[in-house]
């Protein structure tokens, strides 16, 4: 109840869909039913970046090679991709590495998140606590933490990397989800009180599932800045056969071609992270309001 | 007097206190029977949707006395005898048309939701959209399903907040019809706020007329229309003298 009160609400009537007038006399049509072109619509969505890509690419590769560019500042695209296929078992390998770091940091930093969140909503007094403070954290730059969670988890482990990561990530999940769990509308939870639902029956019928797209929009933040954070980490040293290291190695030994392609390969992972947020969001929430757009048109 | 549905006797609301004192109702005397539909109409300010969330439970009285059913309206709350629509359909977005409709029914854990969910939406005449989502429908179609979904578990009383509020003219008459056949089908008692003279008229069986700044009842009129009411009643000269009635009583009651 405390936490419905103390929440201004939008009751702006001007939001609930208008009913077309010769509509309402012809048995109520429904309004945006989904098309079958929707995957066709989605490919034409798709055109004009695929035709950026391709433009940005031939672009670089056609002014480094006209304008000589030295491959310690900008390396052809070309000669990235042919060392990306030279050197694969080597990037791969200290990729998969940062990924289980970066992995693991993601997968203890969205379970605390997501705990201290329902813990916001279940107990006023720790939002109250909390919130301010965790709001000044996510401005913190906590990447700097890095050479000091080396020095609590030891630097060759790679709880150290996973620590950075796990921080990193806990700020958006947790204040996302929190707004979520909490910017329910006032009608609703009225609505529940009518029933006589138990706080837990809120929760889990109202909030939870309010919450969900904030969720998976801090996901999609997180999972790309997972592999940025497990990068950074590992600059301050550590094992070597991680991504952030053989950048390292590779930038100080002047073989620029070399530290891009294993950017390329931190590339490819944090899309694949994202695009594992993607589905994983239309598998949980197939109702949701942003996929409706592409549907429709 | 436990033969009323809602029984308030001097019943009084303030918000606030001090100089953020806000006398919202004062002294609200009004009891409504069994099977009555009874709208509450009055300026904006005039407390009629604070004297509905009394009578809801959702608010509690600072003064007087109200009993829903016989019992304290909270006491009428966790026994569920209440159902409820308000302006917004207030439809979960996550969930089907079917789904929401069996919202009450699984937090009530009542068994056969599905049939019941089924036969709900027959009634207001849904049936064939059960897999929709809400986004899916109009704006009437959608506060149909909020009111299939409020009679879902059998309330004793239907509490409806401005319900046709956002809908406009030719929907909401529409919708007026849809409630009063729902009404005479199920027997259960309304209490319907409004700013609208006519969906007052039309709808109810006694009109009560509320004045604003303290909110209070300054009169009841019974409306004596015939059933089954329709376009006919509409066009019937009973029909604009209650309207006459009703809007002269407010104009009256609004000069200072």
């Amino acid at each position: 109840m405390t936490s419905q009160d103390d929440l201004g609400r939008d009751r702006d009537i001007l939001e609930t869909h208008e009913t077309d007038v010769f509509a309402a006399f012809e048995g109520d049509v429904p309004v945006g039913t989904r098309t079958p072109s929707a995957l066709s619509s989605r490919v034409r969505h798709a055109g004009p970046a695929i035709v950026a890509f391709v433009l940005v690419i031939v672009v670089w590769e056609t002014l480094t090679t006209v304008f000589n560019v030295q491959a310690f500042v900008l390396p052809r695209p070309s000669v990235i991709v042919e060392r990306f296929f030279a050197t694969a078992g080597v990037i791969w390998g200290a990729g998969w590495n940062t990924l289980i770091e970066a992995v693991g940091g993601l997968v203890a930093g969205i379970a605390l998140g997501v705990i201290v969140a329902l813990a916001t909503v279940r107990w006023v007094r720790v939002r109250e606590g909390l919130m301010p403070f965790a709001i000044a954290a996510n401005a913190v730059p906590i990447i700097a933490l890095a050479p000091i969670t080396n020095a609590w988890f030891s630097i060759t482990s790679p709880v150290s990397k996973m620590a950075v990561v796990a921080v990193v990530v806990f700020f958006p999940v947790m204040i996302n989800t929190a707004r979520g769990l909490i910017e329910v509308e006032e009608e609703e939870l009225e609505l529940l009180r009518s029933y006589a639902a138990t706080p837990r029956e809120v929760m889990r019928r109202v909030r939870i599932p309010h919450a969900l797209p904030y969720f998976f929009s801090a996901l999609k933040v997180v999972s790309a800045l997972s592999i940025i954070a497990a990068i950074v980490a590992e600059y301050f040293g550590g094992p070597q056969d991680v991504l952030g290291q053989y950048i390292i190695a590779k930038a100080n030994l002047f073989v620029y071609p070399d530290a891009w392609a294993a950017i390329l390969v931190a590339s490819i992972m944090g899309i694949a992270l994202y695009a594992l947020v993607l589905i994983a969001e239309r598998l949980i929430m197939p109702w949701h309001v942003s996929f409706r757009a592409a549907d429709e048109s | 007097m436990t033969d009323f549905v809602v029984h308030a006797q001097d019943v009084g609301k303030v918000f606030g206190a001090g100089g953020g004192r806000v006398e919202a109702l004062r002294g609200i005397d009004v009891s409504i029977g069994p099977g009555e539909f009874v709208s509450l109409i009055g300026p904006s300010g005039c407390g009629k949707s604070t004297l509905l969330r009394l009578i809801g439970d959702l608010l509690s009285p600072t003064e007087g006395s109200l009993t829903v059913n016989g019992k304290p309206p909270s006491q009428a709350r966790n026994d569920r005898d209440y159902g409820m629509v308000f302006q917004k359909a207030t439809l979960l977005d996550w969930r089907t048309v079917q789904k929401n409709v069996e919202l009450p029914l699984e937090i009530m854990d009542v068994d056969g939701r599905a049939v019941r969910a089924g036969e709900m939406l027959d009634l207001v005449q849904l049936g064939d959209f059960a897999g929709h989502y809400p986004w899916q429908l109009s704006g009437g179609m959608q506060q149909r399903v909020a009111i299939a979904r409020a009679l879902a578990f059998r309330p004793s009383l239907l509490l409806m907040d401005e319900p046709f509020g956002a809908l406009d003219e030719m929907t909401r008459e529409l919708m007026q019809q849809e409630v009063l056949r729902i009404w005479a089908e199920t027997g259960t008692t309304v209490v319907f706020v409004t700013h609208s003279i006519p969906e007052a008229v039309f709808l109810s069986t006694r009109v009560v007329v509320m004045s604003a700044r303290p909110g209070r009842i300054v009169d009841v009129i019974e409306t004596g229309l015939s059933h089954p009411r329709n376009e006919d009643t509409r066009e019937s000269q009973a029909y604009y003298d209650k309207i006459t009635e009703v809007r002269e009583v407010l104009r009256h009651e609004d000069k200072p």
